[in-house]
């Protein structure tokens, strides 16, 4: 499967010739917390088979998180309509919301903060409706906590495990993020984060395969891999994972909605831009032990290097 | 926490433990007398639940300062009781004693393992996955991480 084969609407997440952890983050142009990309439909199947296959897997989510998640059907549902008014509409008539998806054809009823509205909670609703993964943090006692959240889509976390799990704890994994204060930085500036002004962020990883759902629960079989990359198969085996997440202050409970939109782009695909070629093998190459060990990349590193200096050294485009 | 430190200008002191815990209080509470504060001694007999101490938790006031010494494997019920009744971590503090076994959460199947052995690799109980235990803690599961020991 390839995910996306038109680069100019990739994420491409480099600047400059190294990359270190930074809070990278930059006021979003438009404010939008979800997406809607091509890949809409299949990806809304992928999802939907595996909240309905292993719904423990991919929502949970603490009782007193209620508000928090109509907030985030609000939030959700005005921006689709609004910035997708083809695809998506809304009609409020008082608290008797009618949601309309008409790319999938479904039309919704619902009692707006209504308590038996659905048959499943308001987050696990309105995930069913947009690519994006969305994670619900609570703010209280001066920290952050992941009290809800519907993840699909993970690069290797458990959501079941960091359910109710402080900012710090859940980035604890992660080689000298304590060290260099990283951690600390972040939790504050996010804790600063105001309502209607809302941040970007992307993070990247490689992958071998082109699963989206590389979840800690599965990854005795996707990591698996990881060992058969070779600089011949590395062009096509081997992917970029770029994660869009997105921020925004929820006004009423004081929560952040956390948004992650996950691409995949195959070396091959990405090498066939020249200067990303050049400048993801500087990167690469540079790129400290402690950082490839965490996002994975150290067991096909030395592969995926082969594979591209040959691409620079051949000088010709794919 | 291995010790108990003596927080002064408490509203009032309530020291819960059982009978060997009580020793590790003791420098505590003879602080407490010493400044002339309140304080209340609850006894925990062994496999005891947790309603009694429950009840005399939810009748303190603001500003009381909770003391557990309990062995490990009986500190969580009583951190479980006194955290649905509204005491903070800022009020409390936890000591455990005599064997120490670890919560591991299989990374797999959600599976809960307890282990006294964190260097070894374990077998999950439930799904059978060799998992090797990470220093990821959650306090929510009070459990470690567990992972994928071999690919």
């Amino acid at each position: 499967m390839k995910w996306i084969n038109n680069l100019e609407s990739f994420p491409y997440p480099f600047k400059g010739s190294t990359y270190r952890y930074s809070n990278n983050s930059i006021p979003m142009k438009t404010p939008l917390c979800v997406e809607v990309t091509p890949d809409y439909i299949e990806e809304m199947q992928l999802k939907r088979t595996l909240l309905n296959h292993h719904a423990e897997r991919c929502y949970q989510s603490l009782p007193h998180t209620i508000t928090g998640q109509w907030e985030i059907v609000e939030l959700v549902i005005d921006h689709l309509a609004a910035q997708y008014p083809d695809q998506f509409s809304v009609e409020k008539k008082g608290s008797k919301w009618t949601f309309n998806n008409k790319i999938l054809e479904e039309k919704q009823e619902f009692t707006f903060g209504g308590e038996s509205t659905f048959p499943e909670e308001p987050l696990a609703f309105i995930s069913r409706h947009v690519q994006e993964d969305l994670i619900l943090m609570m703010q209280r006692d001066g920290d952050l906590y992941l009290d809800a959240g519907q993840l699909c889509f993970p690069a290797n976390w458990s959501l079941a495990f960091n359910l109710g799990m402080k900012f710090k704890c859940i980035h604890h994994p992660i080689p000298g993020f304590k060290e260099e204060g990283l951690d600390d930085r972040i939790l504050q500036f996010l804790m600063r984060l105001e309502a209607g002004n809302p941040w970007e962020r992307k993070n990247w990883s490689l992958m071998a395969g082109d699963r989206l759902d590389t979840s800690l629960e599965t990854f005795d079989q996707w990591g698996k891999l990881r060992k058969q990359v070779t600089k011949e198969n590395a062009g096509e085996l081997v992917h970029i994972r770029v994660e869009v997440q997105k921020l925004f202050r929820l006004p009423r409970t004081n929560g952040i909605l956390f948004t992650i939109n996950t691409h995949l782009l195959s070396l091959e695909n990405l090498v066939s831009n020249r200067e990303w070629l050049k400048q993801f093998h500087d990167i690469l190459s540079e790129l400290p032990p402690h950082i490839t060990d965490y996002k994975g990349i150290s067991l096909y590193k030395n592969e995926v290097l082969k594979y591209l200096s040959e691409k620079l050294e051949s000088g010709k485009v794919v | 926490m291995t010790e108990a430190v003596f927080v002064p200008g408490k509203r009032k002191y309530v020291f819960c433990s059982d009978q060997e815990g009580i020793k590790l209080l003791f420098n505590v509470i003879e602080q407490v007398k010493e400044e002339g504060r309140p304080y209340e001694i609850f006894k925990i007999v062994e496999n005891q639940d947790c309603l009694e101490l429950g009840e005399l938790l939810k009748k303190q006031k603001m500003g009381t300062h909770l003391y557990v010494a309990l062995p490990y494997a009986e500190l969580e019920k009583v951190r479980k009781t006194a955290e649905e009744i509204g005491f903070t971590e800022e009020e409390t503090q936890y000591i455990g004693y005599g064997n120490k076994v670890k919560r591991i959460f299989c990374c797999r199947c959600h599976g809960m393992n307890e282990t006294a052995d964190v260097q070894a690799d374990i077998l999950c109980s439930q799904c059978g996955l060799e998992l090797s235990i990470s220093d990821h803690y959650s306090v929510f599961h009070n459990a470690f991480l567990g992972f994928v020991a071999k690919l």
